[in-house]
């Protein structure tokens, strides 16, 4: 047996379990008030595994999914990622964590306005390298970035700034950024929120092609029942807490 | 790698950081320029001032002493044993008086000019005696007399350098000759004074005291002009006659015959203090000195270095260049503050971007050096260019200066004032380097704050901005 802290809900970590969250807490302080919003909420991810969290606003999902995401530390329980209990590593290993193992896609794309797209996508690759390091590999990052852009569909707009691209176009851009460093978990926030039905679903089509190929453990966050009915898994939540977990195509 | 490049990018695509730049270009060029002047006229008022002296200067306490003993009045011994002194390379015998110049002809009554402060035609001026060639083993009295005439201005040098007390060449008196002095040039030139032109100077005579002055014990003698010296020393060029020793102390009766020595060394840096230290004690032993002490720090005050003796000149244009580089660094100061506001403004518009490098994997470690970097640019473009910009034009400082003039017919470095003939500058590397130094620090002390507020910023608060 392991020690405790490396152990994820319903048994141990195995190879499996690739993103798992025990027990989890949040709460606020809002003057004497305390806001309760997550209330131990447990979570288990195998790798590949293709999950769509749902809930209405208010329920806790965001809140769930940054701490999920290392962007926000929970009041107490544990994340585990790959087998590592991702809150109490330093700040300098759970940043890297964040840049290699986990990618992001934002509802907002959260490009950077100054860089052009091949230089959004290499962002994490500058974050990972030192100088000496990127300058050494530059041509075959760029290419990389260039290739993956182009299997995006986005070839002809390369050299683009965000604000010359439409808003499908950023959510692909957003998504070659988060795949570059070929994380094994992929976390998705509103995805195609922002965007009208057909490009969403061209959007969606690209990232469940990517989910598929690359075995990633994808959590998707929703508010689309189609976009849910899509995935295997789908877990619900309501007042933060956990309401179901399962294959809900059986039912 | 991240920190680099964005800050590059961040810099050109904010333009605002320009004006930070900017700030940093203007205050680091505007202080090496002007410091660079500064130590210029210091060098050169340095330069002036010593060229009058020498090394050292001695002025002997002829006052009677304890014990009824008065120093012997000739200076013929005290020389002989400063030059016995083999860091000596010469010494001179000086007396120095005062006395009051009319141009002869103009002249009235003698009573009027002692009484009425209001009368124009004099002039109070220092005569000094000289023995000519001891002088010129001392002093730059020799390139004084031979210093090119200021831009533009008559020339009323002596006409032989080597015997400057010789009759002016073009001088025919009517009936016996006045005897020579040579004038300050600044003085030649407020009095129309020219090489052959007749003055008459008063003098109240030595060893008579104050109260027993009147219009019948004042001494008055013509004398005529042989030329001029320059210095570049105004108190000197304005107010000083040279005469030769033994002629002056005729003219006052006997009563002196010097009142001071100067001494030039070999190698005055490296002895300059020994030596003033051995001529005190050995002179004062053999009689040769008074040993008088200053009542404030009781120090032996008759042997002096020429930096005491002007020190109160040098001083205050020494206090002037620090008061100037402790204003201009308020220019520094004030763009360092400038990158501070752009910089904490930056932060503020660039939340998103810092939410999301946070989720990318930048730590806040490196949040806070990416915002440092573009402090950091700003230093090395505004600094740079400020000290290339302020040694070039510290360098250029003289034709700069007269084009200007030429262009906007003003004078703006007034030559007849400062008695230099060019706008002096002397760039000082270490000084430059300090000033440069000092920007990179104080714009990275100021940069600080706006960083490490970058740094700690909650990534999510940030992503949250919308």
């Amino acid at each position: 047996m392991n020690r405790t802290t490396h152990v994820a809900p319903k048994g141990p970590v195995t190879a499996t379990h690739v993103l798992s969250a025990r027990a989890v807490t949040k709460s606020f302080q809002i003057g004497d008030r305390k806001l309760e919003i997550l209330h131990g909420v447990d979570l288990a991810l195998g790798r590949g595994e293709l999950v769509s969290l749902m809930g209405s606003s208010g329920a806790g999902k965001s809140t769930f999914l940054h701490i999920l995401g290392l962007l926000e530390s929970p009041t107490s329980g544990e994340v585990f990622i790959e087998g590592r209990c991702a809150w109490k590593l330093p700040v300098q290993e759970r940043a890297a964590i964040r840049n290699q193992k986990l990618g992001f896609v934002f509802q907002f794309y959260h490009l950077l306005a100054e860089l052009d797209a091949v230089e959004n996508v290499l962002l994490p690759a500058m974050i990972l390298h030192g100088r000496g390091a990127y300058l050494g590999r530059r041509k075959a990052l760029r290419e990389k970035a260039r290739s993956l852009l182009a299997k995006f569909g986005l070839d002809h707009r390369l050299e683009h700034r965000p604000a010359q691209l439409s808003g499908g176009e950023r959510q692909r851009v957003a998504l070659a950024r988060a795949l570059f460093l070929d994380p094994p978990i992929l976390i998705a926030d509103e995805p195609t929120g922002n965007l009208d039905s057909a490009t969403g679903e061209k959007v969606l089509e690209l990232l469940l092609t990517e989910q598929k190929e690359r075995e990633l453990t994808l959590l998707l966050v929703t508010h689309d029942e189609r976009i849910a009915s899509r995935c295997r898994r789908v877990v619900r939540m309501q007042d933060g807490r956990i309401l179901s977990d399962g294959d809900e195509r059986r039912a | 790698m991240y920190k680099t490049f964005l800050s590059w990018r961040y810099l050109f695509a904010r333009r605002t950081n320009w004006i930070g730049i900017a700030g940093i270009f203007l205050g680091v060029g505007a202080m090496i320029l002007i410091l660079s002047i500064m130590s210029g006229f210091l060098g050169e008022t340095r330069a002036a001032v010593r060229g009058s002296l020498a090394d050292l200067v001695i002025r002997p306490d002829f006052r009677e002493r304890a014990d009824g003993k008065t120093l012997a009045p000739e200076p013929e011994r005290l020389l002989a044993a400063v030059r016995a002194d083999p860091r000596v390379a010469g010494a001179s015998a000086q007396l120095s008086w005062f006395g009051v110049i009319t141009v002869k002809g103009e002249e009235e009554d003698t009573r009027l000019i002692l009484s009425d402060p209001q009368f124009s035609k004099q002039s109070g001026v220092n005569l000094v005696g000289i023995d000519v060639a001891d002088e010129f083993q001392t002093s730059e009295l020799k390139k004084a007399l031979e210093r090119e005439p200021l831009q533009g201005r008559m020339d009323t040098r002596v006409a032989d350098v080597e015997h400057p007390f010789a009759r002016p060449p073009d001088y025919h008196p009517r009936g016996r000759p006045y005897p020579s002095v040579i004038v300050g040039e600044q003085l030649a030139r407020n009095w129309l004074l020219r090489p052959g032109s007749e003055i008459t100077i008063y003098v109240p005579p030595a060893g008579v005291s104050i109260d027993k002055l009147s219009s019948e014990t004042v001494n008055n003698l013509s004398y005529v002009v042989a030329g001029t010296f320059r210095t570049q020393e105004n108190e000197m060029d304005l107010g000083t006659i040279y005469f030769e020793r033994d002629e002056l102390s005729r003219f006052l009766g006997r009563e002196l015959e010097y009142s001071q020595v100067l001494v030039r060394l070999h190698d005055y840096a490296k002895d300059g203090l020994a030596v003033k230290a051995a001529l005190n004690e050995q002179l004062i032993a053999s009689n040769l000195l008074r040993g008088t002490r200053s009542m404030r720090t009781g120090e032996l005050v008759e042997v002096n270095t020429w930096e005491e003796q002007r020190g109160t000149l040098l001083g205050a244009i020494e206090n002037e260049r620090v008061l100037m580089a402790i204003m201009l660094s308020l220019v520094v100061l004030v763009a360092a503050f400038t990158i501070f506001a752009i910089l904490s403004m930056m932060v503020t518009e660039k939340r998103r971007d810092i939410g999301i490098l946070c989720a990318l994997g930048a730590t806040p470690g490196g949040i806070q050096a990416l915002f440092l970097f573009i402090a950091l640019w700003d230093a090395v473009l505004g600094a740079t260019a400020g000290a290339v910009a302020g040694v070039w034009l510290a360098w250029k400082i003289d034709p700069f200066e007269r084009w200007l003039s030429a262009t906007f017919h003003v004078e703006i470095f007034r030559r007849d004032v400062y008695l230099f003939d060019h706008l002096p500058a002397i760039v000082d590397p270490r000084g430059v380097a300090s000033i440069v130094l000092g920007a990179f620090l104080c714009t990275l002390v100021f940069a600080f704050v706006p960083a490490w507020r970058a740094g700690r910023m909650h990534p999510l608060d940030a992503l949250r901005h919308e």
